[in-house]
């Protein structure tokens, strides 16, 4: 029994280590993501000003709105908490909490399904019709509203998912065409069949009041309901991929194909479910974030939110449970950089060269893999002392 | 309406519309074409183009000579696709990834560094000056016969390059013992690398190529057909890129005759936004044909390999 525990207390120890080694990892690449990003912010300043003493103190300028702007303000050297700015940072979470277990799910299966984005817009789009033209007038509406998007998100995402299973074509070409395709469908039934043409810019009728999602705070921040509702999906997402027959079956095909065929999995089912329920979610996250924080439907553009979706399963490590984390990072940085190109004079795309850098290390498998090899060999010589131990115990 | 368009389509102009459009396309094409024999996918063409093309113009502008334009253009297509071999190769960062962190950078990073270099946001506006502009040619004999002249005659210095490199590159596959090895890491690495081949070597080398194809297709955009930089410039020309070479089974003709279908798409598309068609179904066209495209071309092969092996049970 002692020797029991002793084994365990030693598998614990390489796990913690190992943990250890993923969280430094992790926090080496964002740090020398911002780091870049800081490069960049320097050298902007540095060319496009005349006074270039100057350079120094603006940068840290800008770097302290990006960094520490979005919830702590200072007036008059006082340093307060920006509640609004954190209600809005938690607001902004909640399309990218959808896109981002999407593409989760998606990523797990190892399918490269890259149509959050127009799926997003569709979500967002199908559910302002329904919302100004099925209304029920009861409290059922944005329930009515979001399930329509999500149903419509899951049939389009049959699309790529059909002909990736059926006849190969490569799921990541088709998703990228389909989102242009999506993007001017919507567009020119925006224009041409439901705009209101009472307004001076392109946008439908806007919704019935009882379609809207109700704010969870009052204030204006655009703090909704959908946050909880997103975080509930979290843990249903979570719970599918870890808990469930499929969710293994998703999760086992993105390791290894041919293992889960021959060991009787249904790979191709697997692999058309995993992106119907990323099409599903992706509907779902247009559609709360049209109904929340909208009264018309007025996209002229495809949203983004399904590439930052693709950061943030990148950052969670295509791990539900993460997604809120990452998510709230990405918000995080996003509210930074839209404040430093208020205050600042610098182009808030500065974000982009950012998730970049991201992408780039936090993915690199080899990255700091030296400083991993270390520690696996510290952990195997522990483990051998004490076996080496344990059998002069034992003679 | 619709016949005034076919009408249209069996013009000259027409044709010239389509060879113009389809360059950068086959560019990008041939990038796709080399990445994918030695293995790689590289979805990071449209975000090279789109960087390249920004420093092409910038190059240009501050040299105010296009030549060097272009030659910068295709140096920073090839830095990225070192860039993006350095992560997928040496730190194994899923090349996937690496290609869309490429794309972000194209995206909106373009738009920070055009800030960062001049000041000025989303385009370059009246940066443009004719001693930047890729010239175009008259070809001495050609262009004198009646239709033939009027299609093929009077193309920017670039489109013929497009067009010269198809040849080019399926010389540097086929005939050349680069290319064998090129082929033979994308077709197994582990036989290349047991005579001796390095694996690495040949996947950094396919990648530099390709982003020096998609830094034409960048200089191209940026140069002569759209006439100055801006952010909206591109527009998935990199995706289709690599539709276009699954289409063209991997091959550099075939490459060139998809790009040829996708540029007579997207002229159709020009034609018939001036008939007055709704733009934004017409601005659909090319991305809807590629799927379409696609969709046959997959569905051929499996029909293919399908009678392939009826075939063989009956023997």
């Amino acid at each position: 029994m002692n020797k029991f525990w002793q084994n365990l207390k030693s598998i614990l120890v390489k796990d913690r280590r190992m943990m250890m080694f993923s969280i430094i990892r992790g926090l080496a690449a964002i740090l020398i993501a911002l780091g870049v990003g800081a490069i960049f912010i320097f050298l902007t300043i540095y060319i496009n000003t005349d006074d270039k003493s100057q350079t120094f103190s603006k940068g840290l300028e800008a770097l302290k709105y990006m960094l520490i702007g979005p919830l702590f303000t200072t007036k008059a050297g006082v340093v307060s908490f920006n509640t609004m700015n954190f209600y809005q940072i938690l607001a902004a979470m909640i399309p990218t909490i959808f896109t981002g277990l999407a593409v989760c799910v998606m990523f797990s299966a190892n399918q490269f399904n890259l149509a959050g984005e127009g799926v997003c817009m569709t979500g967002g789009f199908v559910a302002a019709l329904c919302g100004i033209y099925l209304s029920t007038g009861t409290a059922l509406d944005p329930f009515i509203c979001i399930i329509v998007a999500a149903v419509v998100g899951g049939v389009i995402m049959l699309i790529p998912a059909f002909l990736k299973v059926k006849i190969g074509a490569s799921e990541m070409v088709t998703t990228l065409m389909l989102n242009y395709v999506l993007m001017y469908l919507i567009l020119h039934f925006l224009n041409f069949n439901f705009a209101d043409r009472s307004k001076g810019s392109t946008q439908t009728y806007a919704f019935a009041e009882s379609a809207r999602i109700p704010a969870l705070v009052e204030g204006g921040s655009k703090l909704n309901w959908g946050f909880v509702v997103a975080l509930v999906f979290v843990v249903i997402i979570a719970l599918f991929m870890f808990r469930t027959r499929w969710g293994y079956s998703i999760r086992m095909i993105g390791i290894n194909q041919s293992f889960s065929q021959y060991s009787g999995m249904k790979v191709g089912s697997a692999i058309v479910l995993s992106q119907v329920i990323g099409g599903v979610l992706s509907g779902i996250g247009g559609g709360i974030e049209v109904l929340g924080r909208y009264s018309t439907f007025l996209w002229k553009e495809l949203p983004g939110y399904g590439w930052t979706g693709v950061t943030i399963a990148i950052l969670a490590k295509n791990n539900p449970i993460f997604v809120p984390f990452a998510a709230l990072f990405m918000a995080y940085l996003n509210k930074g950089c839209m404040l430093m190109s208020t205050y600042c004079d610098i182009p808030s795309e500065m974000i982009d060269i950012i998730q970049a850098a991201i992408f780039l290390f936090f993915a690199a498998e080899q990255f700091l893999s030296k400083y991993r090899q270390k520690l696996v060999v510290k952990s195997a010589k522990e483990e051998l002392a004490h076996i080496a131990k344990g059998g002069a115990e034992n003679a | 309406m619709l016949e005034r368009l076919w009408e249209m389509v069996f013009k000259a102009d027409f044709l010239f519309v389509m060879i113009r459009i389809t360059a950068p396309i086959l560019f990008a094409a041939l990038g796709a074409v080399i990445a994918e024999k030695a293995g790689v996918c590289n979805i990071g063409l449209e975000g090279t183009m789109m960087i390249s093309a920004l420093f092409g113009f910038l190059i240009a502008y501050w040299t105010q000579s296009w030549i060097i334009g272009v030659l910068g253009a295709v140096a920073v297509g090839v830095l990225l696709g070192l860039m993006m071999g350095f992560f997928g190769i040496k730190l194994k960062t899923d090349i996937i990834l690496a290609g869309i962190a490429v794309n972000m950078l194209g995206g909106g990073g373009t738009i920070f560094l055009l800030y960062m270099f001049t000041g000025m946001r989303g385009n370059t506006g009246n940066l443009v000056t004719p001693n930047i502009l890729i010239p175009t040619v008259n070809i001495p004999l050609i262009s004198k016969i009646p239709v033939l002249g009027e299609i093929v005659s009077g193309h920017s210095v670039l489109t013929y390059v497009a067009f010269l490199f198809v040849f080019l590159m399926w010389v540097l596959l086929y005939k050349t013992s680069l290319g064998l090895n090129i082929r033979a890491v994308g077709e197994s690495p582990n036989a290349a690398s047991s005579v001796g081949v390095s694996v690495n070597k040949m996947k950094y080398i396919a990648l530099a190529i390709s982003g020096a194809m998609a830094g034409f297709g960048g200089a191209f955009m940026s140069m002569y057909y759209a006439q100055g930089w801006n952010s909206g410039m591109v527009a998935g020309r990199g995706f289709i890129a690599l539709a276009a070479q699954a289409m063209g089974r991997g091959e550099p003709v075939g490459a060139m005759l998809s790009s040829l279908l996708f540029g007579f798409a997207q002229a159709l598309a020009t034609k018939a936004s001036a008939l007055g068609y709704s733009s934004f179904l017409v601005s659909m066209i090319p991305y809807a044909f590629t799927i379409i495209g696609l969709v046959i071309y997959a569905w051929s092969t499996v029909n293919k390999v399908k009678k392939h092996r009826k075939l063989k049970i009956r023997e």
